[in-house]
């Protein structure tokens, strides 16, 4: 399942122009009413470390496959580390788990 | 002034102004829950007209029975003051005593014991929302109550004063009458609420206004959308109480409805989920605020899948004759990507690739505190949420466990003069 795993980050119009600046707004998807989402891939390795650092959150292997219940906080510096690297796979979840 | 209200009844007002001091003298005191004051407080200013206490056995079977009061008028849900027998024993209470109700450590109303009784529980619940099973809310809440029923009329004694924000949307029925009075309302549609306002709960308001409008002019506005919020029990996960009447009213100080043809109050009460006889309570609830109009969206008040999305409408249509209010029959709004707006059920062609408002779906954009586009929710409405979350739920627009343990109150109670020294 390594490199299966997602988060998913919901992309407004205000963030929808921040990936488009940095040549990603044609990997978010649209999923109800012009709101998108963004698929966030990461390693199981990875899966475990957020789950250790936010315990409150969940990961959902029997269905989504996805990491839920994140921090709002934990989102927003998720999104930034996509913007900085560039990458929606676990290049950004490395710079994400090394800026908190 | 006339203030008629449900079954054509003059709203009831039970309320010892200016000698409330002498009517506690002496009596026992009963503390008594949040759900009880609540209906304590409804029943006092009459937003249960025409009901004037707790109900008697008689009025009890008859609205299980027959859909009705004992005179004959509508009504839906039980509305009774259960002790368990163990207490009705060690407290001496009997018929025609009067007794002190408490709440908060603080008096609240005088109830005059009619009649003592007892009553199946598991019938009361199954006749009330058509199942036994304790899976439904209603029925775990009946099955909860005390096994001995205390019937009497009700006298408020001490008068809620609402906290901020409750105090901005706080009326009670006859204040709401003389404000539709002085708007110059002739059509007033009610909507029922427990939810922060989304683009297809705006659509409903708005093609409810429609609806209710009717044949009235509309170079000049008579007719007004009344959104009256359920404030009662909360779950975990529901939206924070602070954030529903904000954001509700974000949609009018943003222009969203002209502040003209739109108002926010509240009713306390705790939701039963009983479906259709939920429904037929909601209508009876509006017509004492003086609203001509309710609407009445997809599976009204229901709960899991105990009822069907549209019971609550046939049994309406069924009672129509006998309710006090026009219901107005809406289905649900999606957004629609190819006509790129949000409409209904009824009218779009597209429901194969309509886009629904979910709840689910919306409380994980809440969650994540990113604004949604302004189909599925106005920024005004947003951020007005986003700011209860901070000053009122802890950091999150939806009930946890610290919102419950620590939430303000809805009202404070003034303590009688002889508790404040500890006694």
């Amino acid at each position: 399942m390594e490199g299966n795993a997602r988060i998913n980050i919901w992309v407004n119009e205000d963030r929808l122009s921040q990936l488009d600046k940095v040549g990603l707004s044609s990997l978010t998807k649209e999923v109800f009413a012009g709101m998108r989402v963004l698929e966030v891939t990461l390693t199981r390795n990875q899966v475990d470390r957020i789950m250790k650092l936010y315990p409150s959150a969940k990961y959902d292997t029997s269905t989504t496959n996805s990491v839920e219940l994140l921090p709002r906080l934990a989102k927003d510096k998720l999104f930034d580390a996509v913007l900085e690297t560039r990458s929606t796979g676990p290049e950004a979840v490395n710079r994400f788990l090394q800026s908190i | 002034m006339s203030y008629k209200g449900h079954g054509g009844s003059e709203i009831v007002e039970s309320i010892a102004r200016g000698n409330a001091e002498n009517r506690m003298g002496g009596l026992t005191r009963v503390a008594i829950s949040r759900q009880t004051a609540h209906e304590v407080i409804s029943i006092a200013y009459g937003f249960f007209t025409p009901l004037t206490g707790f109900m008697g056995q008689g009025d009890l079977s008859s609205v299980l029975d027959s859909m009705e009061l004992e005179n004959g008028i509508l009504w839906s849900i039980p509305i009774v003051y259960t002790v368990s027998e163990n207490f009705l024993k060690s407290s001496g209470i009997r018929e025609d005593d009067s007794i002190l109700l408490t709440y908060m450590d603080a008096p609240l109303a005088v109830l005059h014991v009619n009649e003592i009784f007892a009553f199946d529980k598991k019938t009361m619940a199954e006749k009330t929302f058509g199942t036994s099973n304790p899976k439904h809310p209603g029925v775990r809440r009946t099955l909860s109550y005390g096994d001995t029923f205390i019937g009497g009329k009700i006298e408020l004694v001490n008068e809620p004063i609402f906290n901020y924000p409750f105090s901005e949307f706080w009326f009670t029925p006859r204040e709401h009458f003389d404000i539709f009075r002085k708007k110059g309302w002739k059509h007033i549609v009610a909507h029922q609420t427990r939810n922060v306002p989304h683009g297809g709960h705006e659509a409903l308001m708005k093609q409810a206004w429609f609806a209710a409008n009717e044949d009235l002019p509309v170079d000049s506005i008579h007719t007004g959308v009344l959104v009256n919020a359920i404030m009662g029990e909360k779950r975990i996960g529901d939206y924070i109480d602070e954030a529903i009447l904000l954001g509700q009213q974000a949609l009018n100080d943003g222009g969203y409805f002209r502040s003209d043809v739109h108002m926010v109050s509240f009713t306390l009460w705790d939701m039963r989920y009983a479906g259709p006889r939920e429904a037929i309570f909601h209508s009876i609830l509006r017509a004492n605020l003086g609203c001509t109009h309710h609407m009445f969206g997809r599976d009204h008040a229901g709960v899991g899948n105990f009822y069907g999305p549209y019971d609550a409408q046939n049994m309406l249509s069924r009672y129509r004759e006998r309710l006090s209010v026009k219901p107005v029959f809406l289905m649900e709004n999606w957004y629609c990507p190819v006509s790129g707006e949000v409409t209904s059920a009824s009218v779009c062609g597209h429901s194969d690739v309509a886009q629904k408002f979910s709840g689910t779906l919306i409380r994980s954009i809440l969650n994540d505190g990113v604004k949604p586009t302004k189909k599925i929710m106005r920024p005004e409405v947003f951020d007005s949420v986003m700011l209860s979350a901070e000053k009122y739920g802890h950091g999150s627009p939806f009930v946890t466990e610290e919102y419950l343990r620590n939430r303000q109150s809805i009202f404070t109670l003034k303590k009688q003069e002889d508790d404040s020294d500890g006694r």
